[in-house]
Parts: structure tokens; sequence; C-alpha cells
């Protein structure tokens, strides 16, 4: 067993922020969207956009991190193993198979990883960023002459909503996946991950 | 002595139109409404079991009991919830009282007499408390 | 030495005196009507007074003469449509003419008791109806728009007294309008206190600020004139032809501006709301009228408003033939024989449309069917989509009333008089209707049926403080205020039925998968 340290604290500190504001936003957006009733309309679309402004904060210092650092090269896709864990997920887990990727410093996500997280930032990201903004600034936009619905925008906006869902179901499953049911959860915490085996990080 | 006499006549003159003045004021009877309203009802309604409207009596009843000066049932003086001091002590709580805080109190005691004068069971426009 | 004393004593005392000497004067005007000869007169009618006033106020009634308070007649430039309340037909007591001594009681002028009226003569003008300020100033039904000169029964019968009026004390006291003399109609249309408009009745007299922010007594305390403001006796805003969508911003003084200026935005502008939270609402004012929101209910005041009329149950009599009077457990009467079954309402929420001000009245001689189901008395224009239109709050008055079934119009009866065909003395409505379509020069084919229709009122008044204005979940919830109002995306009311099946089976896809997955892990590792 091994430790290699994986996530540096702004990373961390990236992550569960916005984890923090995701679930706050699906909470308040799905309350708003009229599904239930939890802090009141007015609360909800409070703080709804004012988590909004936090997130797309945090979202600008994160694509300027991972710019200056390099680190957006961590989701370049690949297919290479990309079978191999697929199949890893279906068959090989439930047998306590091995892990068929290698997680180092260099590659902290496994390709299944690499294309759902690229999926997020070029897809469902941009989508909920760009309707979330005409939402907002809908009255404007209009007023500017772009005689853009606000029910399109809408309807934007919550199929960007239920994929963000979606992705977050999974994705909390998938932190149980590890070497234990908690170790890529410590991981995300601490930034040190356990590893099976005799794998040296790579400096 | 003339120059006197003069002054004398100035002086009579002077105070004669002032206390002309004071007797000339008339009541205002829609600041009448509003202080009974505000002030008045608000008060009897809840706190003094109920509010009295202005037709509940006839016009003479009410002359007889505002020259009475007597409010709960003789214990203190009905004046004195027009007067100045009253409408201070409840300024705070009390918009109508507020308003009219300055209004000389013979002045507001007309402008409410004028009110319930008029709206009495026998008066002009006969009026509810609300 | 004795002197100079003297010379001091009579200055201070003229110093103390005068002042208060000069205190009574009238501050809020310049002339104080007590002090005119011409007013110190016995006067034996209200046209006599009339001439006092136009002996100084030289044109004030050729004034009066251009404006629909005059007329009661006003042609809308927009549809060609002749209204006025001369001429259009309403659900509550239907019509004006053959009952003019009746409705002109409510009109500013004396003697209006026929057809023949002489709209010319300046001695007709009531000046004092509009212009009283004792409150004692009141025109009985019946007198066609005479104060009792005598001792008068209000109604034949009623044993109510009305003392003569004191013209004289009157007239020496007028002054500016106010909620009491414009009241002393408004608050009454629809023959009784609160009965037509609900937003509209005697509890505005005086106000308190959580019936009216703005009228309120003991604050603002606007009078109707404050934002009706009038020139040359002419009056601001119309039910006409209102202003539904102001976009010309707020006045400003010295800014020529002839807009409508009794509108919300003529004062407070199109983006009134304060900076922060509350400036999200500014971006409501171009779908949703300011009164919307900001009159939450209406009737508020403790006045009920008559909701609905069923004029055809009138005429119900006692076995004795006497006529009969219902009443609810408040004492309001629900039944009368004269007029049929009422429903009343206080604190009404209203009902919301899109409006664009244009208002298409349905006139004597316009076709009506009863297959058509409900006739609208008026048609509110306005869409989405015109441009013009915002979301309006409205009392909806339903009922049903008579028309003539074979020449398919509306029908003008003949209600109120002591004669053998007025229908709240005699209840025939053969004969009612006759008479009143004669008065109104319409052919009657003798039949009568009644038809359901409808009338809506645009509610502008009683106006909450902002406390009390409606919150967002009023309307941005699935069944909200605004649940049937079309054209328009709300959030928390609307949503695509399809998008959201799918996007809660991919969710609860996933989520069933995930578990599935997990619990074959936990199943196999026990293994």
């Amino acid at each position: 067993m091994e430790r290699i340290y994986i996530f540096k604290r702004f990373e961390r500190i990236w992550h569960w922020t916005q984890a923090l504001l995701i679930i706050g936003m699906m909470a308040t957006g799905f309350e708003i969207h009229g599904s239930y009733t939890l802090l009141g309309f007015a609360r909800a679309t409070t703080v709804h956009t004012t988590a909004a402004w936090a997130l797309i904060a945090l979202w600008v210092f994160a694509i300027f991190w991972h710019f200056t650092t390099g680190e957006w090269r961590q989701y370049i896709p690949t297919t290479e193993n990309l079978t191999a864990m697929i199949r890893y997920y279906l068959t090989g887990i439930f047998s306590n198979a091995p892990h068929p990727f290698r997680q180092t410093q260099l590659r902290k996500h496994n390709p299944l990883q690499r294309l759902a997280y690229l999926g997020v930032k070029l897809f469902i990201n941009p989508l909920i960023w760009a309707s979330g903004l005409a939402y907002l600034y809908y009255n404007e936009i209009n007023a500017a002459g772009y005689a853009i619905g606000l029910g399109s925008i809408a309807l934007v906006h919550s199929i960007a909503a239920f994929l963000m869902l979606t992705f977050f179901i999974v994705h909390i499953y998938f932190a149980t996946t590890g070497h234990t049911w908690s170790s890529h959860i410590k991981a995300m915490v601490t930034g040190w991950e356990e590893v099976e085996g005799d794998a040296r990080s790579v400096p | 002595m003339k120059t006197r006499r003069i002054l004398v006549t100035l002086l009579a003159t002077g105070l004669a139109a002032a206390s002309a003045s004071a007797l000339a004021y008339e009541g205002d009877w829609k600041r009448g409404r509003v202080y009974y309203r505000s002030v008045c009802t608000a008060c009897h309604a809840a706190q003094a079991g109920g509010s009295i409207a202005p037709s509940e009596m006839t016009k003479a009843q009410w002359q007889a009991y505002l020259q009475a000066d007597k409010h709960a049932k003789g214990k203190d003086s009905l004046k004195q919830y027009v007067g100045k001091p009253y409408r201070a002590s409840i300024r705070a709580q009390n918009k109508a009282a507020d308003k009219f805080a300055d209004v000389p109190d013979e002045e507001l005691f007309e402008d409410l007499k004028a009110f319930v004068i008029k709206g009495a069971k026998d008066g002009d426009a006969p009026a509810s408390c609300s | 030495m004795k002197i100079r004393h003297l010379v001091l004593l009579a200055g201070f005392a003229l110093a103390s005196a005068l002042p208060a000497g000069a205190a009574p004067a009238k501050l809020n005007t310049t002339a104080d009507h007590s002090k005119f000869k011409e007013l110190q007169q016995e006067f034996a009618s209200g046209p006599e007074v009339t001439k006092a006033c136009l002996g100084c106020h030289t044109e004030a009634a050729s004034q009066v003469h251009r404006t629909k308070h005059w007329n009661w007649e006003f042609l809308n430039p927009a549809n060609q449509q002749r209204l006025g309340k001369k001429n259009v037909i309403n659900n509550f007591c239907i019509s004006v003419p053959s009952n003019y001594a009746f409705c002109t009681s409510c009109h500013i002028g004396y003697g209006w008791k026929d057809g023949n009226f002489d709209f010319a003569a300046q001695e007709n003008v009531d000046c004092l109806v509009c212009h009283d300020t004792t409150g004692a100033y009141k025109k009985l039904p019946g007198l066609a728009g005479h104060p009792p000169y005598k001792d008068t029964e209000v109604l034949p019968g009623s044993g109510k007294i009305v003392k003569a009026t004191d013209l004289a004390k009157v007239a020496q006291k007028v002054g500016k309008t106010s909620r009491d003399t414009c009241g002393a109609c408004h608050f009454f249309g629809g023959g009784g206190d609160g009965v037509k408009h609900g937003d509209m009745d005697s509890s505005l007299a005086s106000p308190d600020k959580e019936l009216d922010v703005h009228m309120d007594a003991t604050g603002l305390d606007f009078t109707c004139g404050t934002c009706h403001k009038a020139a040359s006796h002419d009056v601001a805003g119309s039910r006409y032809t209102p202003v539904a969508r102001d976009t010309g911003g707020a006045h400003i003084r010295g800014k020529e501006d002839d807009s409508n200026p009794a509108t919300c935005q003529s004062c407070h502008g199109e983006t009134p709301h304060k900076k922060g939270e509350a400036a999200k609402l500014n971006d409501h004012t171009n779908v949703v009228a300011c009164q919307t929101c900001h009159i939450p209910k209406i009737a508020r005041g403790g006045v009920a408003t008559k909701m609905s009329w069923d004029w055809s149950t009138a005429g119900q009599l006692s076995p004795e033939g006497k006529p009969l009077l219902k009443k609810d457990d408040k004492g309001r009467v629900i039944y009368d024989s004269k007029k049929g079954d009422f429903t009343l309402g206080e604190n009404v929420e209203p009902e919301y449309m899109w409006f664009n001000g244009d208002i298409t009245y349905t006139l004597l001689g316009d076709k009506v069917d009863k297959t058509d189901g409900i006739t609208h008395i008026n048609k509110v224009g306005g869409s989405a989509t015109d441009g013009r239109s915002l979301i309006w709050p409205m009392k909806v008055f339903r009922g049903a009333q008579p028309y003539d079934p074979v020449n398919k119009t509306l029908v003008t009866p003949h209600t109120a008089g002591n004669d053998d065909t007025a229908y709240w003395k005699n209840f025939g409505w053969e004969k009612a209707i006759a008479t009143g379509m004669k008065a109104s020069g319409a052919p009657f084919s003798g039949q009568v049926d009644f038809i359901k229709t409808d009338m809506s009122w645009p509610i502008t008044h009683m106006v909450a403080p902002k406390e009390a204005a409606l919150g967002c979940a009023d309307c941005h919830s699935r069944d909200g205020r605004l649940a049937k109002v079309g054209g328009v995306y709300i959030p928390g009311r609307d949503h695509d039925p399809l998008i959201d099946l799918i996007g809660w089976l991919m969710a609860g896809g996933a989520l069933a998968g995930v578990i599935g997955h997990g619990a074959l892990r936990l199943v196999r590792r026990k293994d």
C-alpha cells in the first residue's frame, strides 16, 4: 500500500466549494423550477443567484489555475485503457479484480473520468453558465433586440440542470469505488490517495 | 392726552382682534374624523371594549357629553385625551397623534366636535366608526 | 414718561395681538368665500348658487360643459364607439335613459330628468357637488341632480328624512375637491357603497395606510385630484380609454408632458424598486402592471363589493304580494325583489388578464346571443405579444340580465320611477322594457329572456403598503395568482413536462443504476 499526493490545496478547496455551491444551486434551482417548496421562491432565487455569482468567480479562478499550472492536460481524452475501465466497472469490481488504471500526479483521472469531466467542463458547465446568465439578464437581452423567450432559456437551463444532477449522482457513487469505500473521498479531503500495489508516484 | 387716547384705542383693538381670532376658529370635521378614528376608535376598539360610532348618539347627546368633559364614566377628563401631552405620549405608536402633535388643544377639540355633531344620529351625515 | 410706557405697552400688545389677529387667514386659499357678498344670501336652488359662482368664475361652466362628467358621453377615438354613462349598458342597474331622475343624482348638473335636458345652460352646472367641504351637500335619487330644498324622504316610504340643504352655508365654504366629494358618487357606483368597483368605497374617505398607502389620512393624505390632476375642470384618467402601459417615465416639472398623470409610472417611473434584491422586481415592469402586486386584494376597507347580480330571479313577491329582502348573516342584502340575487365579497382576490387599454363595449343594438355563452359587456383587449399590454388585476362582475331574444339585443329597462311601468314599482319586465327601449329609441320585440354577462373593471385603487404587496411565490408557483394567464413563461409556474419527465427518468435511472451497482459490490464483497 502506498500513498501518493494527488490533489493540491487549491484543487481541493475548489472542488469542495464547487460541490457546496452546486448542491445548493440544485436544491434551490429545482425549487425555482417549481418541483417542490423548500426555502420559498424569493429566498431560493436569492440563494441561487448569489451562489451562481460565487460559482462563476470560482470557475474563473479554476480556469486560470488550470491553464497556468498546465493541469488542463489532465482532461485530454484518451481511449487507452477505456474498454478495460468499462470492463472493470461492469465485472472486475465485483470480484476484487485489480484496478486497470494507475493513478499518478500526472494522470490523476482514469480515462472514464477524463471523458466525464471533460463533458462536464465543455458541455454541461457552459450550457448552465450561458443559459443561467441569459436567465438573469433576460430583460436586457430582449431590450437589446434579441427576442429570446424566457421559456426557451429556462428549457435549456433545466436540461443542463438535469444533466448536472445525473452527473452528480454518478460522480458521488464513483467516489466510493476506490481502494476502499472512502479512499477517494479521503483523497479529495487530504490530497493523499491510497494506491494498491507498489506503484510509485512519478515525480 | 390725545396720544394716550389713541394708544388706548389701539391697544383695545389689538386685544379685541386677538380674542376674536380665538373665537373665529371653526372645527375642521375632516381633521376631527381622522383623530376620532385613529385615536379614539383605535384605543376604544383595542382596550375599552369596542368602538362607539358618532351615529350612536344625537347631536344633543354629543353636545352634553363634550360639555361635561367626563371620560370613562367620569373617571377622567375627556379633554385630556385631546391634549398635547396625551398626543405626545402616544405619538410614537399613533400616526394621527403624531401628525396633529402641534395642533392647539382647543382647535382639535373643536375638530372632534364638528365631526361627531356632523356624524351624529340626527347629524348631516351619520357616521360609523370606520 | 407715562406716555412712553404706554407706547411700549401698546407696542407689545399689538406685537402679540396682530400676528394672532392675522392667524385665521386660511393658508390653503387666497379667497375666503364666506366673505363674498354674492354668497351672503338665501339661495332657493342650486342653479341660483351656480349663477353666483359664475359671477366671478366666468369660464367655469363652459369648461365643465366640455367634460365627460357633464355630457356623460364619450366618443372612443380608437373604435368610434359612442360611450359615456348616457349610452353604455352595464350589468348593474343596466342603463340610464328612462331612469334619468334617479341616475342623475350623480350628474354634476341640475335638472336632467329626461331626454330634453339643456346641456348648454350654464346655471345647470352643479359647482357644489365637487367643491363642497362641509359634507352636508347631498343629491338624492329621484331629484334629477338637485339636493333637497325642503326636508325630503330619501325614498318614498323609507321614513329616512334628509333635511333641506343649507345652500348658503355650503356655498360659503366651497373649496378644493376631496376624497369625500369625488367619493359622493364614485364610492357609490352601482347603486350603493362599494357595489361597483371593489377598489373604491366609502372606506377611502379617511383610510389608513394599510388600506391605501397614498390616501392614508394620517400620512400622505392624497386626494383623488393628487393623481387625477384636473386642468380646466377636465379630470385626468378614463375608464373608456385607460392607459394600461405607461412607458413615458415619471413626469417632471418643466418637462412638457400631456400623458395621463394618474398612472403609477407618471410618478414612480418604470424602475421604482430600489437597488439590491428588490431591483429584480424592475425586470417585471414590462410584463406586470404595478397594481397586480401592489393591490393584493380589493374591498379591504370593511365595505363589501358586489361580485355578481342575477336579474333573472327578480320579482319574487311574498304571498301578500310584497317585495322581499333577504340578508346574509352580516346583514348585507343578497336578494331584493326589485333586483334579484347578489353575491358580495370582501378582501377579494382580483382576476388577472393581459390588458392593453382597449375596451370594446357591447352597446344597445349590438347582436347578442345566449348560445354564445357569456356576453362581455366590455371586451378587454390585450395579449402577451402586442407590446402594449401588461397583466392587470380586474374585478370581473358576472351576472344575468334581461335581453330581447327575438331582436337579439340587450335591453334598457325602465327601473326607477313612480309610474305604472317602472320595474321597481310594478315588477313587470315587458312593460318596463317597452318603456325603457322607447326612451332609448330602440326596437323591442316584447319578448324577454335573460342572458349571462360579465364586465371587467381594471383595479387601480387601494394600493397596499409595500410590506403587504404580493410575494414572489404568489405567482411563481404551480397554482398561483397568474395560473390562468397565458403567453408568458413564469418560472415556478411553467415547465416543459416532457423535459421534466426525461430529466427525472435520467437522474432516477442513474440513481437506480448506482444503487444496484453498489448493492452488487456489497453482496460480492461479503462472499
